[in-house]
């Protein structure tokens, strides 16, 4: 297979790079992030590979490469690095300009790579969403309960249009990375077994949802830069930020499934506990999230980009004006503020959702692929009948 | 303490640093017919190449050739030295200096010692030798090391019990406990700096945990190791004394590292690590060596061939970046690397039982607020003429050798030589403009 050299591939991924400062051009390949990294000790293929991919424009390889999405962004490679290049914001860049890519809408490029874009992105939603709402609301009658407010079948409904739309959305662009990934391994000769996907589809998932691998980042920090309490540890917030949002995103799913729409219920019925408890624990993760980019301070909270603050902000507004809403209705009777926060509320949530392949928030689907394709790539070879007789 | 000297001596040359490139420097002026003073604020001149085994690329033994300077301007008629001597403030009026000197203490009358050891025989404190770089021990009153100049005793208050016995033995009674330190302001002309340079800490890069082994070591100490005459008198482990079967160098293990604060090369470890490899494949034949580089920086006068000589002689060269080093199992060394060589099979773990870290050059001195010299970004001593390249910022005041940024021996003795001709030019000038005016 030719190679392909796109030879402004490096400016295009510099775009997406935290303010403009990323200067990955001073690598001079010595290897060190990829011999510190805790997670690429297996495979040894990032960060200074993809590094090398993007030096010399091989953009083909840089989106095939699931080693690109391997990286939990600890920022031990940035601490280290003798020329201060700095992998780990090159690596976040790189991912952001292959969501780009993936994308097939044009959107996540005009999302990511400007403040101005990702604004516009949003506004566009945003607007979108609060025309469509107010098309069927009741405005000016703070009297009504909140779903009567916002008809809970038409929030329902649009909400499953949203899903399948974006749910089509994802899939073209995970298909989009698995097509980049076999067209490469297979011009590599590389064999892979189809009979090996179910496993390292699971293996994927167990990994996504427990954070296996990211744990070893975590001991990776813990023993150079010094303890930190274990509430505070990425692992530790990141998982909190997964499994509250999952948590509201099941309960959301049962309620709907299992409940009339609107009819009132205490806050310990399992679905609402559910949700709220998920809430509340997603909002400590986000919070310990933004504070710490807040700071600053090491790597690789030192340097955010617009998009890195825009994912964190979104989810954190959506979930207070949740737990808001969560208030609100105990109110002696509903009033203008509540409606205002309610419709704040739900058009945030569509937001987050219809934003969700543009956003940093893809990581979710092409890490999760990335590890699978990853676990596919290095699974066993069957072992063939004329080796197992020389045995 | 040298007591022969007072404020009345007015050289015409003061070489702060008795190293090679100040002796050298020395040696050069004096040899023209001036006076020159040395101040070296160790117990010996010699510097770090007294320390040292052999020197690159000719193998030649380093005190071989180091000795016979020293010596040369310990006798020359127009050099004096001053031993255990800092510099306090270098003050320059009008193209004249004044040196303010402060003599410390050696307890000892150097008019009086003859270097007979029997003070250093009936002692009996002893501390880590700081020759040996804290492999051996030293008595807390001693001769510095076997061929310092001067061979006089020199008593370490810090470790001293003061039980009296040196002065008992003393056959000539130099044992001067009440000695105070001694300020000297020293008129002259000119003055060369040669302070030298220091190497950074081994511990500097927390993921090569040189603070959990003991074997984790600095060039200097495989110096002493290699040196026919260092602690052991064979390379040994320093943690427990075991033959080691398989050494890592670790190139750029203290320069060319941002994360460390110092991106410049220090020029000389890839070459130094050649030839310790070269020895140490002669000291202990049966052991693997590795050299862990991102490039061999061989750019001397047969330095190329040095270099692949020590590959054919089967010295393993891995190219990448050494990422961690860590102490496991008891008393191996685990040294992870990517090494950008081997497509198939980048990240590599090698497991070695002794680990040189390449450290790097700082500067020896900080020039800051005792001479009004500038120093460069890096913090070596500026010189910003290019066709000048031993004056600094001050006129009068110049340097040789690694003050002014890292550099082999070879370069620092070229450098020393263009600096005392440099002073000489310049004193020339000076007296015959005011022998005019």
């Amino acid at each position: 297979m030719p190679r392909i050299v796109d030879e402004k591939l490096m400016q295009k991924i510099k775009r997406h790079g935290a303010g403009g400062k990323l200067d990955v051009s001073a690598c001079f390949n010595c290897g060190n992030c990829t011999a510190v990294c805790p997670l690429a000790q297996d495979s040894g293929g990032f960060p200074r590979r993809v590094i090398r991919m993007a030096q010399v424009g091989m953009e083909r390889e840089l989106l095939a490469s699931e080693e690109l999405w391997r990286c939990y962004a600890c920022g031990e490679c940035t601490q280290t690095c003798p020329r201060k290049a700095d992998p780990a914001g090159f690596m976040a860049a790189a991912r952001s300009y292959a969501i780009s890519r993936f994308d097939l809408t044009g959107l996540a490029g005009l999302a990511n790579r400007s403040a101005l874009g990702n604004l516009l992105v949003f506004l566009f939603f945003s607007t979108f969403f609060s025309i469509l709402l107010s098309s069927n609301g009741s405005f000016g009658h703070p009297e009504l309960p909140i779903f009567q407010f916002l008809p809970g079948e038409w929030i329902h409904d649009i909400g499953v249009v949203l899903f399948a739309v974006v749910g089509l959305s994802a899939f073209l662009g995970l298909l989009s990375m698995t097509w980049r990934f076999w067209t490469m391994q297979r011009s590599r000769g590389v064999q892979l077994r189809l009979s090996a996907i179910p496993g390292a589809i699971f293996s994927a998932l167990e990994d996504a949802l427990l954070h296996r691998r990211f744990r070893n980042c975590d001991e990776e920090q813990t023993a150079v830069k010094g303890n930190q309490p274990w509430y505070l540890r990425p692992w530790t917030v990141h998982l909190a930020v997964m499994s509250g949002f999952l948590a509201m995103l099941l309960a959301t799913t049962l309620d709907y499934m299992l409940k009339p729409i609107g009819s009132p219920v205490p806050p310990w019925y399992p679905m609402r506990l559910l949700g709220l408890i998920g809430g509340l624990v997603c909002l400590y993760g986000v919070s310990v999230v933004l504070v710490r980019r807040a700071k600053g301070g090491q790597a690789p909270y030192d340097r955010s980009s617009f998009a890195d603050w825009f994912f964190p902000v979104l989810l954190f507004c959506t979930v207070v004006t949740g737990l808001l809403c969560e208030i609100v209705v105990y109110l002696p009777s509903p009033t203008a503020l509540g409606h205002g926060i309610f419709f704040a509320h739900v058009v945030l949530a569509m937001d987050l959702v219809a934003m969700m392949p543009l956003t940093k928030f893809a990581h979710v689907l092409y890490r999760t692929l990335a590890l699978a394709l990853y676990a596919l790539r290095h699974a066993p070879a069957k072992v063939t009948a004329s080796v197992e007789a020389r045995v | 303490m040298n007591t022969a000297i007072d404020s009345s001596y007015s050289p015409d040359v003061v070489v702060i640093g008795g190293g090679i490139a100040g002796l050298q420097s020395a040696l050069d002026l004096a040899d023209q017919g001036m006076s020159v003073l040395v101040v070296e604020r160790n117990a010996s001149i010699g510097g770090h190449m007294i320390e040292l085994s052999k020197v690159f690329p000719t193998l030649d033994c380093a005190s071989c050739i180091t000795t016979p300077k020293m010596s040369a301007a310990a006798h020359h008629p127009n050099i004096q030295i001053l031993t255990y001597t800092e510099v306090e403030a270098i003050e320059s009026i009008e193209e004249h200096h004044v040196v303010r000197l402060l003599q410390k203490p050696t307890y000892v009358n150097f008019d009086k010692c003859i270097g007979c050891r029997l003070c250093e025989y009936a002692c009996d404190t002893e501390y880590p030798d700081p020759f040996e770089q804290g492999l051996g021990s030293v008595r807390a009153i001693a001769v510095p090391f076997t061929n310092a100049i001067p061979q006089k005793a020199v008593l370490d208050a810090e470790h001293c019990g003061t039980c009296g016995t040196c002065a008992r033995v003393c056959p000539t009674g130099a044992i001067e406990f009440d000695q105070q330190p001694r300020r000297l302001s020293i008129h002259t002309d000119a003055v060369i700096l040669a302070t030298g340079f220091q190497l950074n800490a081994v511990t500097i890069k927390p993921q090569y945990h040189a603070s959990l082994s003991r074997d984790i070591i600095s060039p200097l100490t495989l110096e002493r190791l290699l040196a026919p005459h260092g602690p052991y008198g064979r390379v040994l482990r320093p943690s427990d004394g075991k033959i080691p079967s398989s050494v890592a160098f670790v190139q750029c293990a203290g320069s060319r590292d941002e994360s460390i604060g110092v991106p410049y090369c220090s020029r000389v470890c890839c070459m130094y690590a050649i030839k310790q490899a070269m020895l140490l494949s002669g000291a202990l034949p049966l052991a693997d060596i590795t050299i862990y580089y991102m490039d061999i920086r061989a750019f001397g006068k047969g330095y190329e061939q040095f270099y692949q000589n020590a590959k054919a002689m089967g010295i393993n060269f891995v190219r990448g970046k050494v990422a961690r080093i860590q102490p496991v199992d008891g008393s191996d060394l685990s040294v992870l690397v990517e090494t950008t060589e081997d497509a198939e099979n980048p990240m590599q773990e090698h497991r070695h039982d002794l680990v040189v870290l390449a450290q790097g050059m700082v500067p020896g001195w900080n020039p800051k607020g005792i001479v009004n010299a500038d120093c460069a970004g890096d913090g070596f001593v500026a010189t910003p003429q290019l066709t000048a390249p031993t004056a600094t910022t001050a006129p009068g005041i110049f340097v040789a050798g690694a003050a002014a940024g890292p550099k082999d021996i070879v370069d620092s003795i070229a450098e020393a030589g263009a600096a005392a001709m440099q002073v000489s030019e310049y004193l020339y000038q000076k007296r015959s403009l005011t022998t005019v005016g």
